[in-house]
């Protein structure tokens, strides 16, 4: 996989280039000093050497602080994990049309054998040029009694930069895309290949920092260890460092407590929670409500704490707050299916007419247990001209069968529930009829 | 869009300047001050031209308003007022030509032009008479002579601002007193009393009166003093040059109580009253300084003095081994080349002469060594250094200095392994340029240094280095880099030492050859392969 990315930082590219420049020009006039030509003139040569060798000691000192805030000195960490394949596509793999052993990625964008010959060059061959050439530039200050050692020093490691840069030039066209890979040093940008796990890896990390959802990371004893940047925006917290390590308990109202309670230990047993509408207490005192979502995290297979995202619905809600206090608080029971039949949504009214004592028992349940055998064919009929045909029931006697097998009988009525035009589900309310019938039955006796 | 590309572009072009714009700043001012130096002033130190013409107008003085009929009257008179100075002369070299000379061997000896052996005329001893026509003293004929009498002392020779005093070229230091003719130019008798009352700080003409006649003729010996540097012009001498900065000999060479500043090895051998260039110019006289740390082991002379005799010839070579050739009538030979210098004459050999010299180069620091007469010479076939000029790279003292090297076949003792002092000039037939006869000049001679002559000779060749200080030239006349930092340069035989763009490792040198061929070659087949290779998959 291939993706058009930005490898080459601005610095990177200067460096590189002020680098070709100086060496270039150190070595050309190096060179006359050794007497190999006349090109400069002598006195020219020796001045623009020292120049020259001046600006090369300022450029290393930039790099070095460089390469050590940016933290770029990590990509020349050797490493002998496909040393030898890279070794062996350049001998001989190469010949053969081989595909390069090892992907050019903006994270990894020197192969095993550049790491090493890269790092040798900037720890070896320029130090020692740089350091045998000052000795050479102070002999005389530092009393040193002959220039000889280090002019052959100097003179034979000149010879070897040489012998680099032209081993460099030359590898540039084993690229793939030669013209690309040159192009990339002066633009900073060259289409190179991504490791689409490691790609995804990134993805997903920035889709959690960046996220609008609010992440968060609790340990097995409910304490903080994570939360992103919309979190802490959703609870009003200015610094990370105020919320890790405290219990999540301070993020409800007494009243809502427990509720997060019972989710943490359900999840904390293995459960899933996929998205409950909950109410969160802000660090300032003030109420937000938002869906959470919840899953255990685990480490060598044992659950180690929870994490999940939550996601403000303060808009949506403030809309909808009076009605769904409404549903949630009324006697009647509310239920949502959806499309599959499957219970989504159900409020306390309807539980207990269900004598249920769980919500999370019924939630993704399909609507077939909430009758008995009889009694479901008329449900399925409901169920198919709401979902199918839109229409609306508008009340119906059924009969309902309650979690411990007992049998009431309730007043139902169901609507299509719809995203757009589509039908996404069936909701309506049920409304209690045992005690309505046992007073009818007693007035027929 | 357009704006984004728009800020791009502006900030392409301000990053390009705050990199470039640093570098090309540097760059001019560094070209600024190379320029400027280049015409610019020199920076002198310690060096106060002296304002004062006539301190005193001795013509006004009774005592010197006589008659003086002997010279020794005329120092009677100087010495009635100037009654300490005489003894100052009397301690100084210009009067006892000896000092006391420690020796390598550890020896304390007397050693001076008095009893030096050279490569010109040889010996002062057994041709005294001839030689001491450049003493500051009169009448110095012979061993006889005392060094203890104040009044033979010769004042006026260096003090006499008429330019009319002249010593007899046979007088052995007595003015001249008759008319003569010597090298087409008529000299008159000196007269005394106008001389004496016309005395005061010694001019060129003093000091050039010998100095520049050493060898006994025009730039005979040094090669850097001749009579050019009476007129001299910027290109002569850049300090001396008549139309700039006409700078008189004591200028530089200062005098503390009649003792000069200034050495000549050829009879010195210690490192002290040197004359040098840095007590005006400092150790960084340069604005560039890779030149300044240049001082550190080149002597200022190795650059700005690039060629010496740039006037009148210099004799580079004195072959006495060819002496005694006559004509067929039995008569001594005069030859001259074309320009005049006399290249042959029987009574003294054959003599190479050059102009615009380039010098030799050794190390040097301020001490040297002397044949001295009676010294044995171990190898006789190898060339004898007279003098020997110490010195190397190692020795923190030492420098590179230009020197004019002497050579010439003198005659030697091969039994005894002494070089002869032979008799050369008198007007007995022992005399060499009398009787023609080595046998009996080297017995007179060296009897007369108490040295043994076994009756045998034979000539040696010899070296003589003499040190080059003199005309120094313009700034812009100085040796470049080049000349010395390549491979066969001014100072490849100056050893001890790595100079860059001299010297080499073929060592490293092949080495680093070999690298990049193979790095060259490397890459070439790599790449041939590749071509290869690729063409058979195209056709798979």
């Amino acid at each position: 996989m291939k993706k058009r990315t930005y490898i080459y930082k601005r610095f990177e590219r200067f460096w590189h280039w002020m680098q070709v420049l100086l060496i270039g020009l150190l070595t050309l006039t190096g060179f006359e000093i050794h007497s190999s030509y006349n090109l400069f003139g002598y006195a020219e040569a020796v001045r623009l050497h020292d120049i020259a060798a001046w600006s090369f000691a300022v450029l290393i000192i930039f790099t070095i602080f460089w390469h050590f805030s940016v933290g770029a000195w990590k990509q020349y960490i050797p490493s002998t994990k496909l040393l030898k394949a890279q070794f062996e596509y350049y001998i001989s793999g190469i010949f053969k049309g081989a595909p390069h052993p090892t992907k050019k990625t903006s994270y990894d964008k020197f192969n095993p054998l550049q790491r090493l010959t890269y790092l040798g060059f900037k720890v070896f061959i320029i130090p020692i040029q740089v350091i045998s050439g000052f000795i050479y530039m102070f002999y005389g200050d530092l009393m040193i009694g002959s220039l000889e050692v280090m002019a052959y020093i100097h003179t034979l490691f000149a010879f070897g930069l040489i012998a680099f840069v032209i081993a460099h030039v030359y590898l540039i066209s084993t690229s793939d895309e030669p013209i690309a890979s040159l192009a990339a040093m002066i633009t900073g940008w060259e289409e190179v290949d991504i490791d689409p796990k490691e790609e995804h890896r990134r993805h997903m990390q920035r889709a959690v920092d960046k996220s609008i959802a609010g992440y968060y990371r609790l340990d097995a004893r409910g304490k903080f260890l994570d939360v992103n940047a919309a979190w802490l925006k959703m609870y009003k917290c200015v610094d990370l460092k105020n919320v890790v390590g405290k219990h999540y308990s301070f993020t409800r109202t007494e009243d809502d407590i427990q509720e997060l309670n019972s989710i943490f230990k359900r999840v904390m047993g293995g459960e899933t929670v996929i998205g409950i509408p909950v109410v969160r207490k802000c660090k300032d005192g003030s109420i937000g409500r938002h869906i959470l979502s919840m899953n255990p995290t685990f480490q060598a297979g044992e659950i180690i704490g929870v994490e999940g995202f939550i996601i403000d619905i303060e808009d949506l809600d403030s809309m909808k707050r009076p009605m769904s206090y409404t549903i949630r608080n009324s006697n009647a029971g509310y239920y949502r299916l959806n499309k599959g039949g499957y219970y989504e949504e159900l409020n306390d009214a309807w539980l207990k007419m269900y004598k249920c004592e769980n919500k999370d028992n019924i939630m993704g349940k399909h609507y077939s247990m909430s009758r008995s055998k009889e009694d479901l064919v008329r449900l399925d009929e409901i169920f198919k001209q709401v979902t199918e045909i839109g229409e609306t029931i508008t009340s119906e006697v059924a009969r309902r069968r309650c979690k411990d097998g007992s049998i009431g009988k309730h007043i139902l009525s169901a609507n299509p529930v719809y995203d757009g035009t589509e039908i996404i589900g069936m909701e309506g309310f049920i409304l209690d009829i045992s005690s309505l019938d046992e007073e009818k039955i007693a007035v027929d006796k | 869009m357009q704006n984004r590309k728009y800020r791009k572009i502006v900030s392409f072009i301000l990053s390009l300047t705050a990199i470039v714009l640093p570098w090309l700043i540097i760059l001019s001012i560094d070209k600024e001050i190379v320029e400027n130096n280049a015409s610019g002033e020199i920076e002198i130190i310690n060096f106060q031209k002296d304002s004062l013409t006539n301190r005193v107008d001795h013509s006004q003085f009774e005592i010197l308003q006589q008659e003086f009929t002997e010279a020794s009257q005329v120092t009677e008179a100087c010495i009635s007022c100037h009654n300490e100075r005489h003894h100052e002369v009397m301690s100084s070299s210009h009067w006892n030509w000896d000092r006391e000379t420690v020796r390598a061997n550890g020896d304390t000896v007397m050693f001076g032009k008095k009893d030096a052996i050279n490569n010109f005329c040889i010996s002062i001893t057994s041709n005294t008479w001839k030689c001491t026509s450049c003493h500051a003293g009169y009448g110095w004929k012979d061993n006889t002579f005392d060094f203890g009498e104040a009044k033979n002392v010769d004042c006026i020779v260096c003090h006499d601002n008429t330019g009319s005093y002249k010593k007899d070229p046979l007088g052995s230091g007595m003015p001249l007193d008759k008319k003569i003719k010597s090298n087409g130019k008529v000299h008159f008798p000196v007269k005394l009393g106008y001389v004496a009352q016309n005395v005061g700080t010694p001019t060129v003409d003093n000091c050039g009166k010998c100095h520049f006649y050493g060898g006994g003729g025009d730039n005979v010996k040094h090669g850097d003093l001749s009579s050019d540097l009476y007129h001299a012009d910027k290109n002569m001498d850049v300090h001396m040059d008549q139309a700039g900065n006409n700078m008189s000999c004591v200028d530089c060479h200062e005098t503390n109580q009649h003792n000069m500043e200034g050495k000549v090895y050829s009879v010195s051998s210690a490192n002290k009253d040197r004359m040098s260039c840095q007590k005006c110019h400092t150790d960084a006289p340069h604005v560039n300084n890779t030149l300044n740390k240049h001082t550190e082991k080149v002597a200022c002379q190795t650059c700005h003095i690039p060629e010496y005799a740039k006037g009148v010839p210099t004799k580079m070579n004195w072959d006495w081994s060819t002496t005694g050739r006559l004509d067929e009538n039995g008569e001594a030979i005069l030859e001259k080349d074309s320009t005049g210098m006399v290249v042959y004459k029987s009574a003294k050999g054959s003599f190479e002469w050059a102009t615009h010299v380039k010098p030799e180069y050794v190390w040097f620091n301020g001490k040297a060594e002397h044949y001295m007469a009676g010294d044995l010479i171990e190898d006789t076939t190898a060339v004898l250094q007279i003098n020997t000029l110490l010195g190397e790279y190692n020795d923190a003292d030492s420098k590179i200095i230009p020197v004019k090297v002497h050579r010439g076949k003198q005659i030697i003792d091969p039994v005894n392994k002494m070089l002869i002092t032979p008799h050369v000039y008198g007007h007995d037939s022992t005399a060499y340029g009398e009787g023609f006869n080595w046998v009996w000049a080297s017995a007179a001679g060296m009897k007369e240094s108490n040295l043994p002559f076994s009756g045998e000779y034979s000539f040696i060749s010899t070296e003589m280095y003499w040190p080059i200080n003199h005309m120094v030239s313009p700034s812009g006349e100085s040796l470049t880099c080049i000349e010395c930092h390549s491979r066969d340069g001014l100072l490849a035989n100056v050893d001890g030492f790595y100079m860059p763009g001299r010297d080499f490792s073929a060592t490293v040198d092949i080495l680093g050859i070999l690298m990049v061929l193979l790095s060259l070659s490397g890459v070439a087949i790599h790449g041939l392969i590749r071509y290869i290779k690729k063409d058979c998959i195209a056709c798979d």
